[in-house]
């Protein structure tokens, strides 16, 4: 985040305080005595464009995430799920993505499907993320903005979308080649396509922590 | 240096020593890391927060101490305060922003508490060896680093007036940062010495605590609410600093005019040409307490006699509790004053961009400004810098050159002394900040090809 961007930000109004349902999944909530958290690795925060928000994230996603060590959350933005309607564009869910961020309780992982790219894009234009992780982007800004702290960026997708408008897009912004997974783009939260996307997002976030 | 274990110093190669557990140590530390620095950050009390910790025994805390500027002015840019805290948090607030800070970025596991830094000084050419004074006896080490950046902070000695007869007074004297319990003014009659925020902000609470509450002041200063036009007053005028200049001076003017007549309603003159010129009281309760007279002013305190104390226009008055709320000196104890540019008999810092040393290229000061806005941003801003420059300070001796010439410039552009030392930490916000842009740009600019 430049200077002039934060100054431009708190000059304008704060878009109006919600109270955002957020889900979270510690590995000591899998009772697997295997499974320990692993305080040197980063948690991970997932938002998606999906209408139910963070509830989708619980049929796999948190368990898998919380299975590997991590402390894993979901926040339903505004509008989605348990979190009631408020005004505010991408801007304004970016800032829930932000304010989910800060509870998390150490620097965290954004990871953003659907949707939830853009606003978790734009989140890590604000907060200092450990990993930025874009799964399937639709609907994306036309710029992104620069990561603050420049955290490794993997964009993920599936075979059928590798052409599509959005994911060229983010790729050029941040200068990465998207991994693919083989299955529809629906297939994200459940079955045996989630559980190949799931396991190189994981692969990928352990090999950033060395 | 016989005094200290006969050991060659420890070297922390390219490590950053900070000076400081306090919010402009913990972002100080925080920028440093995410640049992909070693840090060691040294805190001489036991606890992290600086003045927001009211364990901390240097604590400037008094009684029912809030921000004086609103949670979107003073939160740290890349980590913002929950959006469900009122618009002017507590310090208890505070202290829970700066540990949760802290705990998030993992910042605790570079700082060593009880270690009180006794000396500094350069060594071989950018380098500074530091010698660490551990509260507990044990002996003193000295380590060296490559870089060291001070944010002790300017709010822990208390400046002490002297008055005719002080030593004599037979009442209660404390100075503002003594107070901590609130339940020290009720029933008393107390007298505030002071017209700053901590001063206005104690003779409130003794107007609804206190048997009487008198309030010396000595000048006028701008007072204004904590609200203007329903939005936090700090946040409705930078708003303003957006429109064209014409337009700015004179939606200012009309903001303003309201807090300026009932200031002079009661008595106080507003000087200057605004509230940006020094920092303002920021209290929308006090003027309200003036006007139902629970709070009575009074002038400069002439002198202490036994149990009474004259004002300067012949009234007496018989206080049980003199608060003195006269602010704090700034003072950097463990380096030599020549370091941060000032001299033997003039020791106060005049540092380049007012942040870097003159002398040494590695050395550099956090935090030591009052913009007059929340200070956590600004600090956010000029450690970045810092860390910045440290990085291609090195890696890139072309753009480090552009630099220095930038900072030189920046520095002239405010050659401005402000010859009154209470005032000599005084940055306008606006230009302050936008020289530090400047030199941002200059840092992260792709080099000129």
């Amino acid at each position: 985040m430049s200077l002039t961007a934060w100054v431009r930000r708190a000059r304008t109004p704060e878009p109006a305080p919600v109270r955002r349902e957020i889900a979270v999944f510690e590995p000591a909530d899998l009772f697997d005595i295997e499974i320990k958290d692993n305080p040197e690795t980063n948690p991970v925060l997932c938002c998606t464009g999906d209408p139910v928000g963070a509830a989708a994230f619980n049929a796999l996603w948190l368990k898998r995430i919380a299975a590997s060590g991590r402390y894993a959350a979901a926040v339903s933005v505004r509008g989605q799920g348990g979190t009631p309607a408020a005004d505010g564009g991408p801007e304004a869910r970016a800032h829930d993505v932000v304010q989910a961020a800060v509870t998390v309780p150490r620097q965290t992982v954004l990871m953003g499907h659907g949707e939830g790219v853009a606003w978790a894009a734009l989140a890590a234009g604000r907060y200092p993320a450990a990993g930025l992780v874009l799964v399937s982007p639709q609907r994306v800004p036309k710029q992104f903005p620069k990561p603050v702290g420049e955290p490794p960026v993997l964009l993920v997708v599936s075979e059928s979308e590798t052409q599509s408008k959005e994911v060229q897009a983010v790729a050029e912004a941040y200068g990465i080649t998207p991994l693919t997974f083989a299955g529809a783009p629906d297939d994200v939260f459940k079955g045996a396509a989630a559980e190949a996307l799931l396991g190189t997002v994981l692969s990928w976030l352990d090999a950033q922590q060395r | 240096m016989q005094e200290y274990s006969s050991q060659a110093a420890y070297d922390r190669g390219e490590a950053v020593c900070v000076i400081g557990a306090g919010a402009s140590g913990l972002i100080a530390v925080k920028n440093l890391r995410e640049n992909g620095f070693e840090v060691d950050c040294y805190e001489r009390d036991t606890v992290l927060g600086g003045l927001w910790n009211p364990q901390n025994q240097h604590s400037a805390l008094y009684p029912n101490t809030h921000l004086v500027t609103s949670r979107s002015q003073t939160e740290i840019p890349d980590f913002p305060m929950p959006d469900d805290w009122p618009d002017y948090p507590s310090a208890g607030q505070m202290l829970e922003y700066l540990t949760s800070y802290a705990k998030h970025f993992g910042l605790s596991e570079h700082i060593w508490y009880g270690s009180e830094i006794s000396h500094l000084e350069p060594v071989d050419g950018a380098r500074f060896e530091v010698v660490v004074k551990p509260a507990a006896g044990s002996a003193a080490r000295r380590l060296r680093y490559g870089a060291v950046i001070i944010a002790t902070g300017h709010h822990w000695a208390p400046n002490l007036p002297s008055y005719p007869g002080l030593d004599e007074f037979r009442g209660t004297v404390l100075h503002s940062s003594q107070l901590k319990d609130p339940s020290r003014l009720r029933g008393k009659h107390v007298l505030v010495i002071g017209g700053g925020n901590s001063g206005v902000d104690i003779a409130c609470e003794a107007a609804v605590n206190a048997a009487s509450c008198v309030h010396s002041v000595r000048r006028g200063t701008w007072h204004l609410p904590k609200y203007l036009g329903g939005e936090p007053a700090d946040y409705a005028l930078a708003r303003l600093a957006s429109r064209p200049k014409f337009l700015r001076r004179f939606l200012t003017d009309r903001m303003l005019k309201g807090p300026k007549r009932l200031a002079e309603r009661m008595g106080i003159e507003t000087p200057g040409n605004g509230p940006g010129d020094e920092e303002p009281v920021r209290n929308g309760r006090y003027l309200e307490h003036v006007g139902d007279g629970s709070i009575k002013r009074r002038g400069e305190v002439a002198g202490f006699d036994g149990f009474d104390v004259a004002f300067a226009d012949g009234t007496e008055i018989r206080p049980d509790l003199v608060v003195l709320a006269t602010g704090y000196q700034p003072k950097i104890a463990c380096v030599a004053p020549e370091l941060l540019g000032g001299t033997p008999e003039a020791p106060a810092p005049r540092l380049f961009a007012r942040m870097f040393s003159p002398k040494a290229q590695t050395l550099a000061v956090a935090g030591l400004v009052e913009p007059g806005v929340g200070v956590l941003p600004i600090v956010h801003w000029q450690t970045h810098a810092i860390a910045r420059w440290l990085q291609i300070r090195k890696s890139d001796p072309e753009r480090a050159e552009s630099f220095k010439l930038q900072v030189n410039a920046e520095s002239s552009q405010h050659a401005v002394e402000h010859v009154d030392p209470r005032r000599r930490l005084v940055v306008d916000a606006e230009e302050y900040l936008a020289s530090l842009g400047r030199i941002i740009d200059t840092l992260e600019q792709e080099p000129a090809k």
